[in-house]
């Protein structure tokens, strides 16, 4: 009997996918392969975290509060705000050689740079060198936006006006002299902030840009003055700037200020005395604030990090505790005691 | 007159042909003003017009909580002030929200539109001006006559006026109103009878001008009260006189009647209740959870505003950096615009991509449900169709299926199968109706096929002459019947007004008694050839109180004879003493009610002509009497008659069932649901196709209403219950008791629940425990009234599967209808969220498709709103931190394109593709769909863990970033990159460990979606774009420098594994604890679900002896006064000839019958021994 295979119009396809046949992989996972994974995973997490243990550890930092709240500090003198221009000296000392290329750090505590309203108080038109933006900055700016006299403020907002203004410059004592050490400050900044989110007008001088604009209420210099030593660092592209307008994610933070690798400090700060010379015009008093300089190397994660190597090896360990529970637990379950 | 009529509640008026009267008075409608009092017939089922739609829809989707919460931000968003993220974040995803929610409406209302104008449209034959002219049914107006064709679907409620048939009789399917088999006869009065049938017919018709006055349009189906006013006289109507919208005329060349309901107001669609909007179980929960979310945001939001005031207000006052920023000066108003911001920033834990995947997810499994090549059912071409697609889920959490009986469960055809004459059983049911190897029954001109019995030593028996038994037991199956023959084409064609008697006459003329014709006192009988007359007497007409009929005929050679047909019971108990084959036959009856046949005994009696005449001069007195003493009077006369029956054998035949319903049941059941079945039509039936579709067990206990009223009124239901149950099976564990119990009741009794409401609630609380519920009688509206019944009781999800229009109200009611499609009309199918072919594509439809839905489904909302909030949350952490000042610890564009690009793949494709048992597992252990019912994997208790687990990882998202960053260089760009990455890692790994079925699309997901993170990162981190558009993309370079720093990778590295380690932990323990059952189920293999070979209890005989007639009167009544007897003789050369053949093929047979010698020994002498046996 020849059967003929009818025609269905209505007939679904028969594929795969509209049947739900898929080859698929269904991973059957047994204890077996559940807790040794578990283990490794463990141990794992454990090696990384030795190793970011270790390299923390190896790291130096020197860290020094200068904002003079107790009645010793040096720069005591320097926390009342009606002082101007004050000026306060940090003495400080290494016992060794303070391995190079040293990072010379300044930090802040207690200070929101990341308080949304204060983060929006900027003009990235402006600050990319939109010389409409000069003659009327954004909105976002307020209450940055023009000075009392209606002038527009550039650069504007309340993050560029709020800018670090303290100064540094560190000697070594050698036999009582004091030996400058050079700081390096360029590129301290990141390079598509100078050359992409940060550009000057294309006017030069570039101080003609900033006809009929005025500088912002805190400086004491407007932009185009910022670094009278080097012509090309002004401006917004100026690296303190750039620098400080990288605003930070939580109140307590450290803002590279300089590095040393040039001359004899090349591979770091000998073992002897120092002295750090502070401009000290920035108040933080006010709302409990606190200043401090840093002076750190850095590995290849950075600086130093205790944090992420001691969570790596408390993670791990969870994990390694966690199989053996698992271990116990299908240890009785596989074979009930009273069997 | 017409103040009489306003007493008597006949209200209604309608005029015969006069259109513009009724026109004139149509109801119409404009928005919401209605006047009129006649609708049209136009069945409007859709919900919008064009001018509604936009209105309505949008109003529609503003009723979900989170639509309007989205509403919300979208309007904050807009305003600067406290925009914390940009505009297009959220406006977007809303338009496309309403707009896929409301065109999937639009495009489900135009199908609606479409299946109305097709019913609207169909053709229908209407006087106007002296001459029929086709119109659609939608012109139909009421007072218009209409001439029905045979076979065609009466438009409208309708008067019969007269017919083509004698007596104006006319009879009507009504399987599609009420679900019973049997034809039912309606007959027009006898004064428009009279009046109308005069050719011309058209111009009678035209003519006539009738008003009929009577009840307004109602619900009741089986009950009509109306006054015909036509010349001066007034005629009673009652529900005789009416065809029913819906119903469908046989046996009738044409029916002229005239419309007296239309369209809204007939009586089908007064029953078939609202179209509502039906919501998931799922989805209600889901809204429950996004107003817990949303509520516990706002006071997130709160809460950080208060933070936000006092920290402007305490810190910020001392900054003076800062300071400035205060708007206004005010740190209260900033607190309030902060709140706001909050507001905004949180949004994201409610993403309304969700429901779009939602819908998306949805509609992919409704087109698996429509792809599935084994749920299409190659007979008719018809596949499954998901036509609500927002229920999927739902089929996996079924409590209750509550389904129809007639179509749905038997395939409203009647086998004759088994008998048993004189003590011998002949044919086998144990073997399907298909394979019984079909008997040559050439000899006999008039066979047609249609008989599906092996049993040639019946046959051999039969023509040898040689039993007298067998040749009077099929003598009494052609004569003791109410069927009409018809000739067609050579051969008797019979209509018969039930099924059963069909079979059965049908049965008795492949056997060679053919039943030719019937005259009013004369009955033609074929007998192996030989052509008989018998003068028909008397017919005892059956009635559901009498259960049996029998005919006194009077044999050609002269001698009288009782011919008796009827339930076993009543048969037996009217035998006379000491009757030959009695146990022999009993034994035979338990036979078949084992096989779940119906049977039914047949009889006889040698009547004396003394008591005939005796007898006849009684009855003919009778006939004198007043309706009400002549019923008595009759009941004893006909007792009288049917005594010293001699019992000649008894007839089994099978209601057939649709393909693979008892197997369907019992896995059904296996799974844990309830099975209770609904149906129109009688007691007995739906007993029978109980038991044999094994939804009761042949040890089932019946409780009937007398009992259950007892229990019920007793004080404590639940012990006497169980008592009552226990004595009676000797069990002492309460469960089998309830097991082993179903209860079977009928409409009036359910009627009861309704003026009772406290019974229906200890009610539902016994029916919880029973095996199943039947109940029969009910009328559409009472079968949706036991659905909300169920609804309202329990909170199992209820499933209603149907086919007839009789079944639309109770599939609109239950959380899922179920239309089977091929039934003409289609209603039940317009009306369902499924439409399936066939019943057993459910086992498929719910224990595959449907637990896949629920599974897939239940992960995919946890998923979704864990990977939501766990991100949207770390903003409440990081607000600790940046002085509450909504500050977003994400770039906007990470924001926008999280839940969408880089995580909403993998679960989509989870979502579309996850099977954790194979379809062939599914179906082999059945037991794996109770954790859909019991809702373990969707329930509030779940979602509160998944919402914990998100805090917990918003919290590890922001915490170990900060750990790092703090007191660091790091800037704040570059933590929102890594927390951003340590988020999207956690997402993903999340969606990994809930993947068990990995297709090569999950795999391509994840990868992509991990791809897509740092390409688009790359993307809108480049220095072009931010050239391009400074505010928008502010973030140049930051994934340059931080995608190659070790910090960042370590650090998300970290966070991402420390928030997925709880999930890890379960994971392992789940696999370390349930290792063994996993691996049961998916290697194991297992017995396919085996029916329980049932082992019949002698004990409790459970036989079932039944006829399909409907409740009232037979048609007897109408076969002795003749009224529908048209001559329906066969020509008689004809006859002549057809004799002369069958003596030729006698003759083949003899030499065949020589052959069958030894084989026929054989199988007498087993059957001898099974009888023996039993």
């Amino acid at each position: 009997m020849v059967k003929e295979e009818p025609e269905f119009v209505n007939r679904p396809d028969n594929t795969a996918f509209t049947q739900q046949r898929l080859p698929a992989w269904q991973p059957m996972l047994s204890a077996g392969i559940v807790i040794p994974g578990f283990v490794l995973i463990g141990l794992a997490f454990i090696g990384i975290g030795i190793a970011l243990f270790v390299t923390s550890q190896n790291i130096q930092v020197l860290e020094k509060d200068y904002t003079g709240v107790e009645l010793n500090s040096p720069c005591y003198k320097c926390s009342d705000s009606n002082v101007k221009n004050c000026e306060c000296k940090l003495d400080f000392s290494l016992d060794k050689l303070f391995e190079g290329p040293v990072f010379f750090y300044y930090g802040l505590s207690n200070y929101f740079q990341n308080y949304r309203r204060y983060g929006v108080s900027r003009d990235d038109d402006q600050l990319s060198g939109d010389l409409a933006n000069f003659k009327e900055p954004s909105e976002d700016c307020t209450p940055y936006q023009y000075d009392s006299n209606n002038s527009p403020i550039v650069p504007c907002g309340s993050v560029a006006n709020s800018k670090f203004n303290d100064t540094f410059e560190l000697y070594q004592i050698v036999n009582g002299a004091k030996k400058l050490v050079p700081f390096d400050g360029k590129g301290i900044a990141w390079w598509t902030d100078y050359n992409v989110k940060f550009r000057n007008p294309d006017v030069v001088p570039l101080r003609n840009a900033f006809n009929g604009t005025v500088k912002p209420i805190f400086w004491s210099r407007p932009a185009y003055e910022l670094d009278p030593s080097d012509p090309a660092n002004n401006g917004f592209v100026n690296q303190d700037f750039l620098v400080w307008m990288r605003r930070a994610a939580l109140p307590d933070f450290r803002k590279l200020y300089r590095r040393i690798t040039e001359g004899d400090y090349a591979t770091g700060l000998p073992a002897g005395n120092y002295s750090l010379e502070i401009a000290y015009n920035y108040p933080v008093l006010s709302f409990d604030g606190r200043k401090k300089v840093v002076f750190s190397n850095v590995s290849w994660m950075g600086g130093k990090n205790q944090f992420l190597g001691i969570a790596y090896l408390v993670i791990g360990s969870m994990c390694v505790v966690m199989s053996m529970v698992m271990l116990i637990v299908y240890a009785k379950f596989k074979f009930p005691e009273d069997e | 007159m017409a103040k009489e009529d306003v007493e008597s509640g006949l209200t209604w008026e309608v005029r015969a042909n006069s259109r513009h009267y009724h026109k004139h008075k149509q109801k119409r409608s404009f928005l919401c003003f209605r006047w009129g009092r006649y609708v049209d017939n136009v069945v409007r089922s859709y919900k919008y017009s064009p001018l509604t739609f936009l209105p309505l829809t949008l109003f529609e989707q503003f009723q979900r909580a989170a639509n309007i919460y989205y509403l919300l931000m979208v309007v904050m968003q807009c305003i600067p002030a406290i925009s914390s993220i940009p505009w297009y974040t959220n406006t977007i995803p809303l338009l496309i929200v309403l707009s896929v929610r409301g065109l999937k409406d639009l495009a489900n209302d135009l199908a609606r539109r479409r299946s109305d104008s097709q019913i609207n449209s169909r053709p229908c034959d209407v006087l106007i001006s002296q001459s029929f002219s086709t119109a659609q049914w939608k012109d139909l107006c009421v007072g218009d006559v209409l001439r029905i064709h045979k076979d065609q679907i009466i438009p409208a409620d309708v008067l019969l006026l007269c017919s083509s048939e004698p007596h104006s009789l006319c009879y009507v399917e009504t399987a599609d109103i009420d679900g019973e088999t049997n034809l039912k006869y309606r007959q027009a009065l006898a004064a428009t009878h009279d009046e109308l049938t005069s050719e011309p017919s058209e111009e009678s018709l035209a003519a006539f001008d009738g008003v009929v006055l009577c009840e307004e349009p109602n619900n009741r189906l089986y009950s009509f009260r109306g006054q015909l006013h036509w010349r001066g006289q007034s005629l009673l109507l009652d529900n005789e006189h009416i065809l029913l919208r819906g119903t469908v005329l046989r046996n009738t060349e044409i029916a002229y009647g005239m419309a007296i309901y239309t369209g809204a107001d007939s009586k089908i669609l007064r029953n078939s209740g609202k179209l509502r909007v039906k919501t998931t179980q799922t989805e209600k929960i889901l809204n429950r959870a996004v107003i817990v979310i949303v509520l516990f945001l706002l006071i997130a939001a709160l809460l950080l505003a208060i933070g936000c005031g006092v920290f402007a207000s305490a810190v910020l006052t001392r900054i003076e950096v800062l300071s400035a920023l205060l708007v206004d000066g005010n740190s209260i108003y900033t607190a309030f615009l902060t709140f706001w911001g909050y507001v905004i920033l949180l949004s994201p834990a409610m993403p309304m991509s969700l429901y779009i995947s939602f819908d998306v997810v949805h509609m992919v499994h409704s087109l698996f449900i429509g792809w599935d090549i084994e749920m299409h059912w190659e007979q008719t071409d018809c596949p499954a169709q998901a036509r609500n697609t927002s229920l999927n889920e739902e089929l996996g959490q079924v409590g209750y299926l509550l389904s129809d009986k007639t179509g749905t469960l038997t395939q409203n055809r009647l086998l004759f199968r088994q008998c048993c004459i004189a003590g011998e059983i002949y044919g086998d049911a144990s073997i399907s109706a298909e394979e019984t190897e079909p008997m040559d029954l050439s000899w006999n001109p008039f066979s047609c096929g249609g008989l599906f019995m092996s049993a040639p030593r019946l046959v051999e028996r039969l023509r040898e002459q040689q039993c007298p038994d067998s040749r009077q037991f099929f003598t009494a199956l052609a004569l003791c019947h109410t069927v009409m023959a018809e000739w067609r084409k050579e051969a008797p064609v019979y209509q018969a007004a039930s099924p059963d008697e069909e079979a059965l006459v049908g049965a008795a003329r492949e056997l060679g008694w053919v039943f030719l014709s019937r005259r009013r006192e004369c009955i033609t009988v074929s007998e192996l050839g030989v052509t008989r007359q018998y003068q028909l007497l008397a017919l005892l007409d059956f009635t559901s109180k009498r259960r049996r009929m029998s005919v006194l005929v009077r044999e050609p050679e002269g001698r009288l004879k009782l011919y008796s047909k009827g339930a076993d019971i009543v048969i037996l108990e009217r035998l006379q003493r000491d009757c030959p084959y009695q146990e022999s036959t009993e034994s035979a009856l338990e036979l078949f009610a084992q096989a779940c046949l119906r049977t039914l005994c047949v009889a006889v009696r040698s009547v004396p002509e003394v008591l005939w005449e005796q007898w006849s001069k009684t009855l003919a007195h009778s006939a004198t009497m007043t309706t009400c003493d002549r019923d008595i009077l009759l009941e004893e006369l006909y007792d009288v008659m049917e005594r010293d029956l001699q019992l000649l054998g008894v007839t089994a035949i099978e209601d057939r069932l649709q393909d693979g319903i008892p197997e369907t049941i019992a896995m059904l059941r296996q799974a844990g649901l309830k099975v209770w079945v609904l149906t129109g039509d009688k007691k007995e039936t739906a007993v029978n196709i109980g038991y044999s579709c094994k939804l009761l067990d042949p040890d089932t206990r019946l409780l009937e209403w007398q009992e259950l009223r007892q229990i019920l009124q007793s004080p404590d239901p639940g012990v006497s219950f169980f008592k009552a149950r226990q004595t009676e099976l000797w069990a002492v564990d309460r469960e089998t008791a309830g097991e082993k119990t179903a209860v079977v009741l009928t409409g009036p009794e359910l009627a009861e629940f309704a003026e009772r409401p406290e019974w229906a609630t200890t009610f539902m609380g016994l029916a919880r425990h029973c095996q199943s519920v039947l109940c029969c009688r009910v009328t559409p509206g009472q079968k949706a009234d036991i659905v909300t019944l169920v609804r309202k009781h329990t909170s199992s999800v209820t499933m209603a599967i149907g086919d007839g229009a009789n079944d639309v109200n109770m599939i609109k009611t239950a959380h899922i209808g179920v239309g089977l499609a091929g039934v003409e009309g289609g209603q039940a199918v317009q009306n369902a969220d499924f439409s399936l072919a066939q019943f057993r594509f459910l086992q498929r439809l719910l224990l595959v498709h449907g637990r896949w839905s629920y599974h897939r489904i239940a992960f995919f909302l946890r998923y979704y709103l864990y990977k939501t909030c766990g991100f949207a949350l770390v903003h409440i952490w990081f607000g600790f931190f940046n002085g509450f000042s909504a500050q977003s610890l994400y770039e906007n564009w990470f924001i926008a394109l999280y839940t969408t690009f880089y995580t909403a793949l993998p679960v989509q494709c989870m979502a579309i593709f996850e099977q954790d048992v194979r379809a062939e597992g599914s179906l082999r252990w059945p037991e794996l769909y109770k954790v859909g019912q019991r809702q373990e994997l969707f329930n509030p208790l779940v979602l509160s863990a998944t919402l914990m687990y998100a805090v917990y990882t918003s919290l590890v998202l922001f915490f170990i970033p900060l750990g790092v960053f703090y007191n660091s260089a790091l800037d704040y760009q570059t933590m929102a990159v890594t927390v951003g990455m340590a988020a999207v890692f956690s997402a993903n790994i999340e969606v990994v460990l809930l993947t068990r079925y990995w297709t090569k699309f999950n795999i391509a997901a994840v990868c992509v979606s991990v791809l897509m993170y740092f390409i688009c990162t790359r993307i809108t981190h480049s220095p072009r774009l931010f050239q391009n558009s400074p505010a928008d993309y502010f973030f140049p370079g930051v994934s340059d420098k931080a995608f190659v720093d070790p910090v960042v990778w370590l650090t998300a590295l970290l966070t991402a594994w420390t928030a997925v380690l709880p999930s890890f932990t379960v994971y392992a323990l789940n696999i370390i604890l349930t290792s063994h059952d996993k691996h049961k189920v998916h290697s194991t293999s297992h017995q396919p679900v085996v029916l329980k070979s049932t082992k019949f209890n002698r004990g409790n005989s459970a036989r079932r002896s039944s006829y399909a007639v409907s409740q009232g009167h037979g048609t007897g009544r109408l076969i002795t006064s003749a009224t529908s007897i048209r001559s329906t003789a066969p020509p008689v050369d004809e006859k002549v000839t057809t004799s002369k053949d069958l003596t030729d093929s006698q003759g083949q047979i003899h030499i065949k019958e020589n052959n069958n010698g030894p084989s026929y020994e054989k199988l007498n002498g087993t059957s001898k021994q099974m009888n023996h046996d039993r």
